[in-house]
């Protein structure tokens, strides 16, 4: 449904973003994840056909939005970084003036149904500037489904709202994804991209990976083993360090130790072992998995590098 | 197309009816200048002693030095007249445009299917129509006072060929490029005040009319006037191009503050 080949874009000097290359199927949801300034933004404008790429293409259900934008713009829906309505106009006057720009849509039906789904019914009538900033959030969304979409570009979505708000938006998503949407999705919550990304692009200008969340996380290294005791000491930390199987360790923070071992699985009992002969009183040992933090942290750091 | 200029023009007047201070602008600027013209050709020579400025407008036989007077003022109205588009469109340009930049309603607006000189056509439109409509019922409300005061022998002088061809297209012609200046300013503009800073570009060449009509260099003939029209039709043309191109999707997205 979307496929960019190549794609560059440069600001006179600065280059926002470099050579990328990716594909997003039928029905499928990607995050796509970066620092600021790493080219979300300046992607997902390119793929609406709002700027034109300095080099390489987009394509969007097969069409090239550099070349026919008003044509992609009838196919996609876009839910800008700032949500920006005509504050003296209602909620449904604002959604009725976005949906008449597109053909076939019966605009008094679609306006009335969409205004349903993000659960505004019964403020349609008051003018925007009354809302709060989760509901005009919800309202984006509404305008960017009013000519029923098929494919969604969202910047930011959940940006800037208190967490029920956040979660009810995200809930929103989720039930689009579960009535087939393709959603490329930009977002700073690593946990929400997490949660309704089928695969995650990690994005600093250029591509730097894209892939499940699962692989991602287990992808860059061996998980380790954490280690929470009552009490660490310094002697203990090189007495274990000191064992060839250990490979590295952080830690100590609020009594857990992590630990990289040589073989995870069959090194565990050794290691806890010699913990307890050196008289470190142990509360729990489970194994560490890297989170989505960590995998990007670590990402962005070595692009950084 | 013309449903999506219309859907445009559409909302830019309901946002016009809802900004009580446009509104209150596009009224009182027109009385205001109306008022000026009749006032003054009334209060004016009343201290003046006759025969003292020997002034009149060519063609005015037969009038006494009042009159006469009255009519160099009154003559001038023609000239007043195009300060309303000028600055009626202006405001109208200004509020339209740095609203949708204020409230960050540009980009989303870009990414429906409207074309961008769709948008810039429907807003030159919504801000231009009113703004000749005003400066024609400000021109029929100073006939009807001058009617009413008696002066109507005047009329005849006033409503000239080149008066009316001004009002017909050098009116139009001025809104236009009063709303199209008012766009250019705002693409840069963050705030009304200083995108209608522009407005003095289209004013001061017009109060420049004024007084070379006065100081007699000048007259205004049928055929100096359609002059005059087509150099602004002209200019308009030009003014457009240079705004849509301000107007285009990028240059909104990536360059406007």
């Amino acid at each position: 449904m979307i496929r960019t080949t190549n794609l560059c874009r440069r600001f006179r000097d600065r280059l926002a973003v470099d050579r990328l290359t990716f594909d997003i199927g039928e029905g499928e949801i990607v995050g796509l994840l970066g620092p600021n300034g790493a080219g979300k933004t300046t992607t997902l404008r390119m793929i609406a056909g709002i700027i034109a790429p300095s080099s390489g293409q987009a394509l969007v259900d097969g069409v090239d939005p550099a070349l026919d934008p008003a044509q992609v713009h009838e196919s996609i829906g876009f839910l800008t970084e700032s949500p920006g309505f005509y504050e003296r106009l209602s909620a449904r006057r604002n959604l009725a003036y976005f949906a008449r720009f597109y053909d076939g849509v019966d605009v008094e039906a679609a306006v009335e149904a969409a205004l349903r789904l993000v659960g505004l019914g019964d403020r349609a009538a008051d003018r925007v500037g009354t809302f709060s900033k989760g509901m005009k959030q919800r309202l984006a969304l509404a305008r960017a489904l009013i000519h029923g979409p098929r494919i969604l570009l969202l910047d930011e979505p959940t940006a800037g709202l208190d967490p029920e708000a956040a979660r009810d938006l995200r809930s929103l998503i989720v039930r689009l994804r579960e009535d087939g949407a393709t959603v490329l999705l930009s977002t700073h919550n690593l946990a929400e991209a997490e949660e309704l990304s089928s695969r995650i692009a990690v994005l600093r200008t250029r591509l730097v990976a894209l892939d499940t969340p699962g692989a991602l996380r287990s992808r860059r290294e061996k998980p380790g083993v954490d280690v929470r005791a009552t009490t660490w000491n310094d002697e203990a930390i090189r007495a274990v360090t000191a064992e060839s199987y250990v490979l590295g360790l952080s830690g100590p923070s609020s009594g857990l130790v992590r630990f990289r071992l040589a073989d995870p699985g069959g090194d565990r009992p050794k290691l806890v072992a010699k913990l307890v002969e050196i008289g470190i009183e142990i509360l729990e040992v489970t194994e560490a998995s890297r989170t989505l933090e960590d995998v990007y942290l670590q990402l962005v750091r070595e692009e950084e590098a | 197309m013309i449903r999506r200029i219309g859907n445009v023009l559409a909302k830019e007047w309901l946002l016009m009816i809802r900004s009580p201070s446009s509104l209150l602008f596009s009224v009182v600027i027109p009385l205001l200048l109306v008022g000026q013209a009749i006032f003054l050709s009334w209060i004016l020579p009343r201290f003046l002693a006759p025969g003292s400025l020997g002034l009149a407008a060519p063609g005015a036989v037969g009038l006494s030095d009042a009159d006469g007077f009255r009519l160099l003022i009154l003559s001038q109205f023609r000239f007043f007249v195009l300060l309303i588009p000028a600055m009626v469109a202006n405001v109208f340009a200004t509020l339209s445009i740095v609203e949708e930049k204020v409230t960050r309603t540009l980009e989303p607006l870009l990414a429906t299917p409207v074309r961008t000189w769709e948008l810039l056509l429907g807003k030159t439109l919504s801000g231009a129509l009113p703004a000749i409509l005003i400066a024609w019922a400000s021109a029929g409300l100073f006939v009807g006072l001058v009617s009413l005061l008696g002066w109507g022998a005047l009329l005849p002088y006033i409503l000239t060929v080149s008066a009316l061809l001004s009002l017909f297209l050098l009116t139009p012609a001025v809104s236009i490029m009063s709303f199209v200046l008012g766009v250019i300013g705002s693409s840069r503009a963050s705030d009304a005040k200083s995108a209608q800073n522009l407005a003095v570009i289209v004013v001061l060449p017009i109060f420049a009319l004024i007084a070379i009509q006065v100081t007699g260099l000048v007259w205004f003939t049928p055929l100096f006037t359609v002059f005059v029209a087509l150099g602004l039709v002209a200019a308009d043309g030009l003014l457009l191009v240079m705004a849509g191109r301000l107007f285009g999707r990028e240059s909104i997205v990536t360059r406007w503050r």
